[in-house]
């Protein structure tokens, strides 16, 4: 795991894209959990969007860290809570430039079964984009 | 009177105030919302909220000593 402690800002917050290396290395947390049967997993990409006719090349994203690391807190909290089956459940999302195509935003969580798995990912999910203090600035 | 608070800026809001962080003095979050407004008029442009030491206001509230507020544009993560 040395490329996810040198990369990670904070526990939710990591500088730059989430590379494949970085996911790769994120699936493996858990691996030791024996009871865990079903892992789902979202990952958030930048859109090459045009706007007023121009192409979005890469996300600047921005954030109030420390309140963004209390509302996961608490969007983790409430999943688990939420969800008897769930046994863990990740959250990291990319501060600075990420380049269109790449990835910005990893959730996942696991769970005993595959039902409650997949539901407490969109609903982490959901919880993420409502509550994580964070901002874009489009790049031209 | 009124009480000195660290006024975050974050996203358009730092945008429209040209910086990150500046001291206010304010009874309550009422005054300083109108302050804000008054002294940067593009704020009225964006519907920010505002979170008083890492917790989002759900009513206009005292100010102590210390207390941190941020101006907090809608969230865009994901």
């Amino acid at each position: 795991m040395s490329h996810t402690r040198l990369t990670m800002k904070n526990r939710y917050l990591v500088g730059g894209p989430i590379t494949p290396l970085l996911i790769s290395e994120l699936m493996t947390l858990g691996n030791d959990d024996s009871g865990s049967g079903a892992v789902s997993i979202f990952i958030g990409k930048v859109r090459a969007d045009e706007i007023e006719g121009k192409r979005v090349t890469a996300i600047e994203y921005s954030a109030y860290e420390e309140m963004a690391g209390k509302e996961a807190d608490e969007i983790v909290k409430t999943v688990r809570n939420a969800y008897s089956d769930v046994r863990s459940v990740l959250i990291v999302h990319s501060m600075g430039v990420v380049r269109a195509g790449e990835a910005s935003l990893f959730i996942m969580v696991t769970s005993g079964r595959r039902d409650q798995a997949t539901r407490a990912c969109r609903h982490t999910l959901e919880m993420v984009k409502e509550k994580m203090p964070v901002w874009k600035k489009e790049l031209f | 009177m009124g009480t000195e608070v660290m006024v975050l800026f974050f996203g358009k809001a730092e945008v429209a105030a040209g910086s990150k962080e500046e001291l206010f003095t304010a009874e309550d979050t009422a005054e300083l919302r109108r302050m804000l407004l008054r002294k940067y008029p593009a704020l009225a442009g964006i519907p920010f909220r505002m979170a008083l030491n890492k917790t989002l206001l759900k009513e206009e509230s005292a100010l102590k000593k210390n207390d941190i507020i941020a101006i907090l544009p809608p969230f865009q993560g994901g």
